[in-house]
């Protein structure tokens, strides 16, 4: 299928440059991936006047752990993710949910920043970055802005970064107690699908809690109502039928086409109950 | 307005002038006429067009072909050795009668491709995952996976005897 | 028969290498180089509406836009077993994405720019979307102009309604076997629309020369068929089938969804209007989930009697087909469907009212299985749940009514020699039936189910297959045959049945891919009938070329005829174990005599097949009297499921599938059917349905949300079965099996379910969702 609309393809040689890229250009798109971009520029629901490969922009593309603090570029792509130690051995949340992103030929080539940037409600890193509690880093030509996750996401395909900005990296604190972690996503196939929800789930050795669900709700939530009555407390099956009340006021779930409200609301209580027993195992040693 | 890009395609350094809005799976096709790249949905849900980039697999129908500028690019038409007829991938899918209409065939070698070259002997599950985002109408994918498999325990035997 | 040498064998594809190097090329592969345009087309945004007025002008004023063409440039009717529908809309849209003009220009985006340009100025009406909606008492008329319309003498449609064709079937005496009844069960399944998701697009190239010959690339399923309609639809034009050619490469998948005429059609018609220049058509995906065929939806609703020990003694079958806005096509589904919607019972009583409905949905049509698996979804669930209610295991109730060689079939025919018995039982042991897995994880259940399955080809009595053989300098051969290799491995069976009868191995001889031109009259690909109908016609012509070759030696060599063979490219004689003659010396130059002359010259086999017995003449009101099914395909599947009863995820463990074949000519082949039918069929059942809004707008026309299996979706053990009751008219015994595979897989799944779950399911897909919901919705 042609691409119908014509643009201006322009690669940017350093940070400043794209900044100027940018200003002069406000109808712009950033490219890294492209997985997305492409896809919706063929498709005519975007039609930028430029195109902004960041490909070539040195410092992006590192996954580092240094002082406890993860940070991965904006040019780290999802296979990068699944293959690396670090992120394997300190943060497999990430590593799980990665995992699930489409497939291969797709993770090859598409970041996890470009997920969080697309921001479409059935994004896949959305709810492991909130339990994660990781933090966006931006920089415009004006300097650089941390924005916490849970202030990144504003709404479907929205977020707080400003015309003129590129995110550069996100950072997660490696967290300081004995932890376990599961990831959970409903799909309609065993192979790629889109997330019609996913639940990620956060428990450690002093029972504090985190839970996030995502695509149930116009963006990724922190479920708090739920880990205050968990908090303190060591899993029960009654504690967790207690828990599962909560999520109807949670999440906010949508009729769409690949799934019904009451059938998501339904699994994310399935996929929050196995999720936390599974953390809980996990933080067990087994 | 047309941009010449330079670029390895199947070890070979090669030129060709792009349109800013042509996809690299286009650019292939219609440019430099390596025909087994293929095209079956055009947003990456088939998998058809895979080639490698940089040895990576990816989807060309979702790269722009000025993206591929001093990149190594890699079709079904380059992977083999010169003193081959075929790789020993496509033997096997031969002799196995994996494909029917063939038309996922150059896209799943092209995903099965890097991964034995990364492990020789993968497993069952190692090699469903390479070829999840490849769409097979015709053959239920079983004749593709047991060839494999068998290429895999082949090649496992090789090594234990070579030892 | 002596032994077999080739037949039988899991000789590798003919066509395998071409396809693992990516050398098999495809309709979009062929270059046709800076003279090339392209095409777009202008779709109806309207499910039903008029047109009011089409403005080109703007479109026709773009950079690089070469003709703007409206559809009241082609006023022609037509179709394959009904002209109701035409190359471009008309005056009215029946369905959204019908397309209504075309772009044609240099550039395929500069085509598509356009096509955005040209302005139609529509009345919007109110569309028939429902099966129901369309037969209430004063319905809005989808074809007003109905009763004008051509169509094929085994058709039946109703003057003044949106019943395109309606299928009756009467047998025995239906008041009189319920009341022999001791009980009589009701029920109404609903099957919805799917897609074919071949993984070629449809693409088609037409060129009009400055002769006046009009040539078509197409990637399609019948290259003479469409050679046919083209000619028949441009004769306005003067164009006569001596001007048309079609050529057809090698074809990404059919699945039904190439049969006939769809969007070839545009290609060859725009091209009149650029003379000389080629022009390229070609489908997006999203196109073609619209504009191509779609598998009907149907609404079956049964009656069936029976006796307290499981014996059917009447069926009442009532099935409503969604067929679509235009069912040139599609309404001999519903006639197959009809014809045989009893499954493969033998019932005395029988009434089948299989009703082609006219909606405005994109039009229905082939889909692998034809009918076939709408109907038995309903069919063989409703067995199981009738087998329950009699306290009687499923399998034995199957077993004491399956039909047998001799039969009385619904429309008077009888059935053909077949293992069908043979197929449930072996089904029933792979399975170990009667026994339960257990699970260990208590929110697992397990489940097994079966069904079984049978499947006619549906075609006029007089379709036809033909073969031209030629041999080469090396006695290597070339089959001149016009059915399509699809993927299902024809080339290959074809080579194995001339292999065997002229003792050249299968590797030696190349199937050609048709050019209408070249290569002989065949009718379709579709039907499953190609083994049998093109295998005849292969061995045939191979039989020919032995004759001419056997004609040759007696008269040139002075051998007896009677013991001559042919074995390892040579002719052999049996009377004479040392003396041989290899094929290369003489059959393109002949063979020289004492005397410096020469006898012979290059042979050239020649084959025909047309089943002469068959009649699709019949009592309109009762079907009875005709012999339109040429032979039934049968057979037994079953499946052993995980089913997560919170979640609904149906995991399949196991499942089997045997077939009787007639004769396996390459088992790896028909193995290949099964694997290939069977994921697609558990496809519709778990995953797969089209869904439309009610606007009549497609909502999932990608593979997004409109899904097929990925590798990690398949069962995790597929147990082919082959069974071999030879078909007397077949080549070596063999019958076609492509599209059986797919007919059982839906009621074995809703019968696995409600064996773990006790949840019957009535209405397909019968998705985790739906699992889960119907779960829940039973508790409460």
């Amino acid at each position: 299928m042609p691409i119908a609309h014509e643009f201006k393809y322009l690669k940017a040689k350093s940070l400043k440059n794209a900044f100027a890229l940018m200003e002069k250009h406000p109808n712009y798109q950033v490219l890294a991936g492209g997985t997305d971009l492409i896809c919706a520029i063929k498709e005519g629901m975007i039609s930028p006047e430029a195109v902004i490969d960041i490909k070539g922009l040195k410092g992006l593309s590192k996954i580092k752990l240094s002082n406890g603090e993860l940070s991965i570029g904006s040019l780290v792509s999802y296979s990068e993710i699944i293959e690396s130690r670090t992120i394997k051995s300190y943060f497999p949340l990430l590593k799980e949910a990665a995992e699930k992103v489409a497939s291969c030929g797709i993770r090859n080539r598409a970041t996890m920043v470009g997920n969080i940037c697309s921001a479409v409600p059935c994004l896949d890193a959305g709810a492991p970055l909130m339990v994660y509690e990781a933090t966006v880093v931006v920089e415009g030509k004006d300097g650089e802005r941390l924005i916490p996750i849970k202030e990144w996401f504003v709404g479907p395909r929205k977020t707080s970064l400003k015309a003129g900005e590129i995110v550069k990296e996100v950072r997660i604190k490696e967290p300081a107690l004995k932890h376990g972690i599961a990831y959970d996503k409903l799909s309609r196939y065993e192979g790629e699908d889109l997330a019609q929800a996913t639940v990620a789930v956060y428990l450690d050795e002093q029972n504090n809690y985190r839970i996030s669900f995502g695509s149930v709700a116009p963006v990724p939530v922190r479920a708090s109502s739920i880990e205050n009555l968990l908090n303190g407390k060591a899993l029960s099956a009654e504690l967790i039928a207690q828990a599962k009340i909560l999520v109807a006021q949670e999440i906010s779930p949508i009729t769409d086409i690949r799934a019904t409200k009451e059938f998501r609301l339904h699994m994310c209580e399935v996929m929050m109950e196995r999720s936390l027993k599974r953390a809980q195992m996990m933080l067990g040693g087994k | 307005m047309k941009t010449q890009i330079a670029f390895t395609l199947n070890n070979e350094l090669r030129k060709m002038d792009v349109e800013t809005n042509q996809t690299l799976a286009d650019a292939l096709r219609y440019l430099m006429g390596t025909k087994s790249v293929k095209c079956g949905c055009e947003r990456g849900d088939c998998g058809s067009c895979t080639i490698l980039f940089n040895g990576k697999s990816v989807r060309s129908c979702l790269i722009l072909a000025l993206e591929a500028d001093g990149q190594e690019i890699t079709t079904l038409e380059g992977i083999k050795k010169p003193e081959e007829e075929m790789t020993p991938l496509q033997e096997k899918l031969l002799a196995n009668n994996s494909f029917q209409c063939g038309f996922c065939a150059s896209g799943m070698i092209m995903s099965l491709t890097p991964l034995l070259k990364k492990n020789p002997s993968p497993s069952e599950e190692e090699i469903k995952e390479a070829i999840a985002g490849n769409l097979c109408r015709c053959t239920g994918y079983e004749p593709i996976i047991s060839a494999v498999k068998e290429l895999a325990k082949e090649n496992r035997q090789q090594k234990e005897k070579s030892k | 028969m002596s032994k077999l040498k080739y037949i039988g064998k899991p000789t590798v594809r003919v066509d395998g290498k071409a396809k693992v190097t990516g050398a098999a090329t495809f309709v979009e592969d062929i270059d046709f180089g800076p003279n090339l345009l392209y095409a777009a087309v202008v779709e109806s945004p309207y499910a039903y509406a008029k047109i009011n007025s089409i403005d080109t002008s703007a479109a026709e004023q773009a950079e690089d836009v070469v003709k703007v063409v409206v559809g009241k440039e082609f006023p022609y009717r037509f179709g394959l077993y009904m002209h109701d529908r035409y190359i471009f809309a008309q005056d009215y849209v029946r369905f959204m994405g019908e397309q209504v003009a075309a772009v044609i220009a240099r550039t395929p985006e500069a085509a598509k720019r356009a096509a955005k340009l040209v302005k139609v100025d529509y009345t919007e009406l109110t569309p028939i979307l429902k099966v129901e909606d369309a037969l209430c008492d004063h319905p809005n008329l989808v074809h007003p102009e109905l009763k004008s319309y051509e169509h094929v003498p085994w058709f039946f449609p109703q003057d003044d309604s949106n019943i395109a064709h309606f299928r009756k079937i009467r047998h025995g005496d239906l008041d009189k076997g319920f009341e022999e009844a001791d009980q009589v069960f009701e029920d109404v399944y609903y099957v919805p629309r799917y897609a074919h998701c071949a993984i070629e697009i449809h693409g088609a190239v037409g060129k009009f020369d400055h002769s006046g010959r009009l040539t078509v690339w197409t990637s399609s399923q019948s290259p003479h068929t469409q050679r046919h309609l083209f000619a028949e639809a441009l004769k306005p034009l003067g164009i006569t089938h001596n001007d048309v050619r079609v050529i057809t490469p090698y074809v990404g998948g059919g699945f039904g969804g190439k049969a006939g005429v769809t969007m070839e059609i545009i290609a060859a018609a725009l091209a009149t209007k650029v003379q000389g220049h080629p022009v390229k058509v070609l489908w997006s995906r999203e196109q073609e989930f619209y504009n191509t065929y779609q598998r009907q939806g149907v609404v079956a609703k049964m009656r069936i009697g029976v006796k307290n020990d499981g014996t059917m003694t009447a069926i009442e079958q009532l099935l409503y087909w969604d067929a679509g806005a235009y069912v040139e096509y599609g309404a001999n589904v519903v006639n197959a469907a009809g014809l045989s919607a009893t499954g493969p019972y033998r019932i005395p009583n029988i009434k089948i009212d299989s009703v082609c409905v006219y909606t405005n949905l994109p039009p229905g049509g082939p889909y692998r299985g034809f009918g076939y698996s709408e109907f038995l979804f309903g069919l063989e669930s409703f067995v199981d749940d009738i087998a329950e209610k009699l306290g009687i295991d499923p399998i034995e109730m199957r077993l004491k009514n399956a039909i047998k060689e001799g039969d009385t079939l619904a429309y008077g025919g009888k059935m053909n020699p077949s293992g069908l018995e043979q197929a449930i039982n072996k089904v029933k042991k792979e399975l170990k039936w009667g026994e339960k897995r257990e699970s260990k994880d208590p929110h697992i259940k397990t489940g097994k189910g079966i069904s079984l399955f049978w499947k006619a080809p549906a075609m006029p009595p007089n379709a036809s297959s033909t073969c031209f053989l030629k041999f080469n300098e090396d006695a290597s051969i070339n089959l001149l045959i016009s059915a399509m290799e699809i993927g299902q491995g024809y080339h290959t069976v074809m080579a194995q049945i001339a292999a065997e009868v002229l003792g050249v191995p299968p590797e030696k001889i190349r199937g050609e891919n048709p050019d209408t031109d070249r290569n002989p009259y065949e009718w379709q690909t579709v039907a499953s009938h190609i083994t049998w109908s093109c295998g005849n016609a292969v061995y045939n012509a191979a039989v020919d070329a032995r004759d001419q070759i056997f004609d040759l030696v007696e008269r040139a060599l002075e051998k007896k005829r009677d013991a001559l063979y042919l074995e390892d490219m040579q002719v052999k004689s049996k009377d004479e174990p040392e003396w041989s003659v290899p094929l290369r010396d003489f059959i393109i130059d002949g063979l020289m005599m004492k005397d410096g002359t020469w006898r012979g010259g290059p042979i050239v086999g020649r084959g025909m097949f047309m089943p002469e017995f068959a009649s699709a003449l019949s009592n309109p009101e009762t079907g009875q009297g005709g012999k339109p099914n040429v032979h039934y395909t049968v057979g037994a599947a079953g499946v052993d499921i995980d089913v997560d009863e919170e979640t609904g995820k149906v995991k399949i463990k196991k499942t089997v599938l045997a077939v009787d074949c007639g004769k396996a000519l390459n088992p790896s082949l028909v193995e290949g059917q099964i694997t290939g039918g069977l994921v697609q069929g558990f496809a519709t059942v778990l995953y797969e349905d089209m869904r439309f809004s009610d606007k009549g707008k497609l909502l999932n026309p990608n593979f997004t949300d409109y899904k097929i299996p990925t590798v990690h979706d398949i069962p995790e053990k597929m147990v082919p079965i082959i069974i071999e009751t030879a078909q007397p008219d077949g080549p070596y015994g063999a019958r076609g099996v492509g599209e059986h595979t797919m007919i059982p897989c839906a009621p074995m799944i809703g019968n696995a379910i409600k064996d773990a779950l006790n949840v019957r399911i009535k209405s397909m897909p019968l998705t985790a969702e739906k699992i889960v919901m119907s779960q829940k919705n039973q508790k409460k």
